[in-house]
């Protein structure tokens, strides 16, 4: 009674009340907000689609808060651990939620993360969710739903300018051209029955590669899954491409792996177990199948997997594998799934009200030896065709601390650990602790856990994070980092250490106005001399980062302004700095089904130590965070057209100016004469 | 081997560990050595002030052992007794080995004025061995320190060590004495969790910003996280229990360079 009441009340007191939200501007806001950092510090292509489906599906299905596993609520990823644990120990003590607005009497939510959470989540009565499935059920409840995107750059790179008849005497050949057009076009088919079926199939060519030919008949990827969720005891079956998730991610972790960023409480990578894989990104998963089966408490998940993988390979062995996906040129099809790659592995975990514990292990076979060119950074990188790697880990509630932690080793006995807490010891205030060893010698093909590198190996450092929300409208969030590498990386051929700061405030005015600033300093070491030289020299770069962020809305209109700037300073030398600033209007009209987003963006980093990244908007399922390094401009329009129920149109037109005097853009095949880039993209969706 | 390291050590110590201001001051037991504006707590050779906070006699002893190298390691040990008039406290500290060894005792005078504010003043002998005249070396230095509470949530405290910049003069060498100057503030999120900040200046080294929380989690079990920049950034772990009459500390913090640095105070509280 005395919750209905506080229900009621809030209800009427609640100045913020929650209201429908663009679920996919929520979703791009978030993936900006993780992803924009990590893209400017990773050194691999991060695969957003994943995330971007993942999130559009929970919109579509979502969660029932009053039933809800942790599993299901770390599927959100703007929810911290300490968030996941909140929701589930109120529930637990105080039965199910009535309404809503019942997550204001939540520690550690604030009104920010509700608005977020909404368009996922609802309150209703638990129901049975593992019922039979018909197969008129199937046809009739089940969505189907086609997806085709083209695109195309309107300039004509270097490599698909061939030399009407070829000079032999003539260094310039066109053997290195591509072979295929300047077309990217993908198909996408997608199947699901609420959340207890999925599939769908995928087939892609990139822009460059060949669709029909003599290397080519139809696109050069192709990709099929299915999965089945609660299916008597089997609580997942994947079929075709899968990814696999378990425990912190020192094992096994295909899918991206938190790290640092504005959200300073979500560090760890979520253990999703099984899950289907629906991306364009041609390596970074599995193929075959695999089960995961709960039997009381316990749950045991086996899977296999077989692929094909790129490698150059000579006389059985290779010395890196490719993960790129292209297959543009006769140099790039030659090292087309030269390797196979046998994949088994498995899991059990227990889990209780307020104690998890886990153990993983992953057993990899290529039929040729993996053999990276030696040097001193990577002396210790994995060199054969076997490895063998295994992992425990736990996850504790006690009191109001959450402890957890993963403690893998490989073939070798290389050891890898990663330990830490959360904890809320007030409502207004959350706070993470979370140190890492990540030995040398431990490199393991699909580890991906919270590290300054995206290798999981040489490493040692202690994070603190925190989140403070002293009033209403305001949030506080800092995170400091310490780390060290005890043996040279690349860049650095020196063991050497750096320290990482990031504070950020958070000021929501009101529903329609909100605006955070961001500081960030980085100080890391990084060669001076040439790399390999026989006496390294080592110095410091400091880099410090500031940026403002508003966003407001005005009836149909929507508006954000980002100013961003950063210093940056390498031992003694002079600073140098970096800028970027963006102006976005969206308009939604209302007499048609249209919605235009627009941007204009200004940058000046001349030097690459100072280059910017910003996230911009792209078409459904398509995310960008590009690098802006010189001196120049940037827009786009951004069109989306819904025609009725079934069918919906997006386009899109970027150009980016460069005004440094540049003659010509980027280097290789991929060069553009002039100082111009302009691509163009288009999406159909149809929904039957 | 044993020696070279302790050698290295020394060196990187006195060039670039500018957050261990004065290896003879021990540590405090608050997190993050944020101990000017802990009212809860006096340690010695930190903010004499809060030495005015103590309502009933206690004896601690301290031990810090730096980098897991029993040569550089701090032992300290502190009475108080508080009166009517005035709290008293008795204070001696000991650092380094038998071939170099530095030392201070101190006794402090305090006082607590109506829970505004308190005032505490100390006087300080340091003394050091040197090798080279096998003979001992002292001076005086005073240490002065205040506590100022604005509410019963929020205080803030200073804390001044040497403000004279005395320094020990021999036949061979000139001793630099740590002058020191800090300033910090202490805040009750809740009575439970509490938040402390600091800022050092000895003289001749970088500042020391410092921030550490603890948090009272069980009636006798606290936690606590903090960190210090001072050139490098280091974080700060800790521990506390409380059984009775008797108050155990355990604090570690990583020196990304160094290693690791522990830390273990035991205090008695006297009639609780």
């Amino acid at each position: 009674m005395k919750r209905l009441f506080y229900s009621l009340l809030l209800i009427f007191i609640c100045s913020c009340p929650a209201r429908a939200q663009d679920v996919v501007a929520i979703t791009e806001q978030t993936i900006a907000d993780i992803f924009e950092q990590v893209t400017a510090e990773s050194d691999e292509a991060i695969d957003y689609y994943s995330f971007y489906e993942d999130l559009m599906f929970c919109a579509r299905n979502p969660i029932n808060l009053n039933q809800a596993s942790r599993e299901e609520l770390e599927r959100l990823p703007f929810l911290s651990d300490i968030q996941v644990e909140n929701i589930q120990a109120y529930v637990y003590q105080y039965g199910p939620l009535l309404t809503m607005y019942e997550l204001q009497l939540i520690e550690g939510l604030d009104m920010t993360d509700i608005r977020r959470m909404i368009p996922f989540v609802y309150v209703g009565e638990a129901r049975i969710t593992n019922k039979k499935i018909y197969l008129v059920d199937l046809l009739k409840y089940g969505k189907n739903e086609l997806y085709f995107r083209l695109d195309k750059g309107l300039e004509t790179k270097e490599g698909y300018q061939f030399l009407p008849e070829e000079d032999v005497n003539s260094p310039q050949t066109n053997s290195g051209n591509y072979l295929g057009n300047q077309l990217y076009h993908s198909l996408k088919y997608r199947f699901h029955y609420k959340d207890r079926i999925l599939a769908g199939i995928t087939a892609e060519k990139d822009a460059g590669e060949q669709f029909w030919g003599s290397t080519h008949k139809g696109y050069d990827f192709y990709s099929f899954h299915a999965q089945f969720n609660k299916v008597g005891k089997f609580r997942t079956i994947v079929l075709g491409d899968y990814r696999a998730n378990f425990g912190l991610g020192l094992v096994l972790h295909s899918d991206f792996g938190l790290g640092k960023s504005s959200y300073v409480l979500n560090v760890t990578p979520r253990n999703s177990g099984l899950k289907k894989y629906s991306s364009t990104d041609e390596s970074n998963f599995f193929r075959g199948g695999g089960a995961t089966i709960q039997l009381g408490k316990f749950d045991l998940t086996a899977f296999y997997s077989n692929k094909m993988i790129d490698g150059d390979t000579l006389n059985g062995a290779f010395p890196t594998i490719l993960k790129t996906g292209y297959h543009r040129t006769l140099n790039e099809l030659d090292k087309k799934h030269t390797v196979n790659q046998q994949i088994i592995g498995g899991n059990a975990t227990f889990t209780n009200q307020n104690f998890q514990a886990g153990a993983t292990f992953v057993h990899t076979l290529l039929d040729n030896r993996l053999v990276p060119d030696k040097s001193v950074y990577n002396y210790f990188y994995f060199s054969g065709n076997k490895q063998t790697t295994g992992g425990l880990f736990y996850r504790l509630r006690w009191k109001k601390l959450n402890l957890f932690g993963e403690t893998a080793m490989n073939d070798q006995g290389a050891l890898a650990t990663l330990n830490g807490c959360t904890f809320n010891p007030v409502s207004q205030i959350s706070m993470v602790v979370l140190h890492r060893y990540y030995s040398p010698e431990y490199d393991t093909f699909y580890a991906s856990s919270f590290s300054e590198t995206s290798r999981i190996n040489n490493e040692n450092g202690l994070y603190i994070g925190t989140e403070v929300r002293p009033f209403r409208k305001w949030k506080f969030a800092a995170y400091a980092d310490s780390y060290k590498f005890p043996w040279p990386k690349y860049g650095i051929d020196e063991p050497s250490l750096g320290t990482d700061y990031l504070f950020q405030s958070d000021y929501t005015v009101n529903r329609d106005i909100a605006m955070y600033w961001r500081f960030r300093y980085e100080e890391k070491q990084s060669n001076l001399s040439a790399t390999g030289a026989v006496m390294p020299v080592v110095v410091p770069i400091q880099k410090t980062g500031f940026r403002y962020n508003l966003t407001y809305s005005v009836g149909s209109f929507s508006f954000k302004n980002v100013v961003e700037g950063n210093l940056s300073r390498r031992a003694t030398a002079n600073r140098t700095y970096g800028i970027t600033a963006c102006q976005d209007i969206s308009y939604k009209f209302t007499r048609i089904p249209l919605k235009a987003d627009f941007r204009y963006q200004f940058f000046d980093a001349v030097e690459y130590e100072n280059r910017v990244y910003s996230y911009e908007k792209d078409v459904l399922y398509a995310f960008s965070i590009p690098m802006y390094y010189g001196l120049g401009s940037r827009y786009y329009l951004n069109l989306k057209y819904e025609l009725n129920n079934h069918l919906s149109f997006w386009f899109k037109i970027a150009q980016t100016v460069y005004t440094d005097d540049r003659e010509s853009i980027s280097s290789g095949n991929e060069t553009i004469t002039g100082n111009r880039k302009t691509d163009m993209r288009f999406l159909l969706k149809w929904e039957f | 081997m044993k020696k070279n390291r302790l050698l290295l050590t020394m060196l990187v110590l006195g060039q670039a560990l500018h957050g261990q201001i004065a290896t003879v001051i021990p540590s405090s037991a608050s997190i993050a050595m944020t101990s000017v504006a802990d009212t809860h707590s006096w340690s010695a050779f930190n903010n004499p002030a809060m030495l005015g906070y103590t309502d009933k006699p206690e004896f601690a002893i301290q031990f810090e052992n730096r980098y897991l190298l029993t040569e550089l390691s701090t032992k300290s040990i502190q009475f108080a007794l508080p009166t009517g008039l005035l709290n008293t406290g008795v204070s001696f500290s000991h650092f380094g080995y038998s071939l170099y060894h530095e030392m201070l005792f101190g006794v402090g005078f305090a006082r607590n004025f109506s829970d505004k504010f308190a005032m505490g003043v100390q006087f300080n002998y340091y003394t050091a061995f040197f090798n080279a005249s096998n003979s001992y070396h002292g001076a005086f230095l005073p240490q002065i320190g205040l506590s100022v509470r604005f509410s019963q949530a929020f205080s803030s405290g200073f804390n001044t060590f040497n403000p004279f910049q005395s320094n020990i003069q021999t036949e061979f060498v000139i001793k630099r004495l740590p002058s020191l100057f800090s300033i910090g503030t202490e805040y009750f999120f809740s009575k439970n969790f509490i938040w402390r900040t600091q800022v050092d200046k000895e003289v001749s080294s970088n500042y020391r910003v410092a921030t550490g929380f603890e948090y009272q989690m069980l009636q006798n079990f606290a936690f606590k996280i903090g960190g210090y920049s001072s050139g490098y950034l280091i974080p700060c772990l800790g521990v506390g229990f409380k059984t009775g009459a008797i108050l155990i500390d355990l604090n570690c913090e990583m020196h990304p360079l160094l290693g690791l640095n522990t830390l273990a105070a035991i205090k008695y509280r006297f009639g609780k």
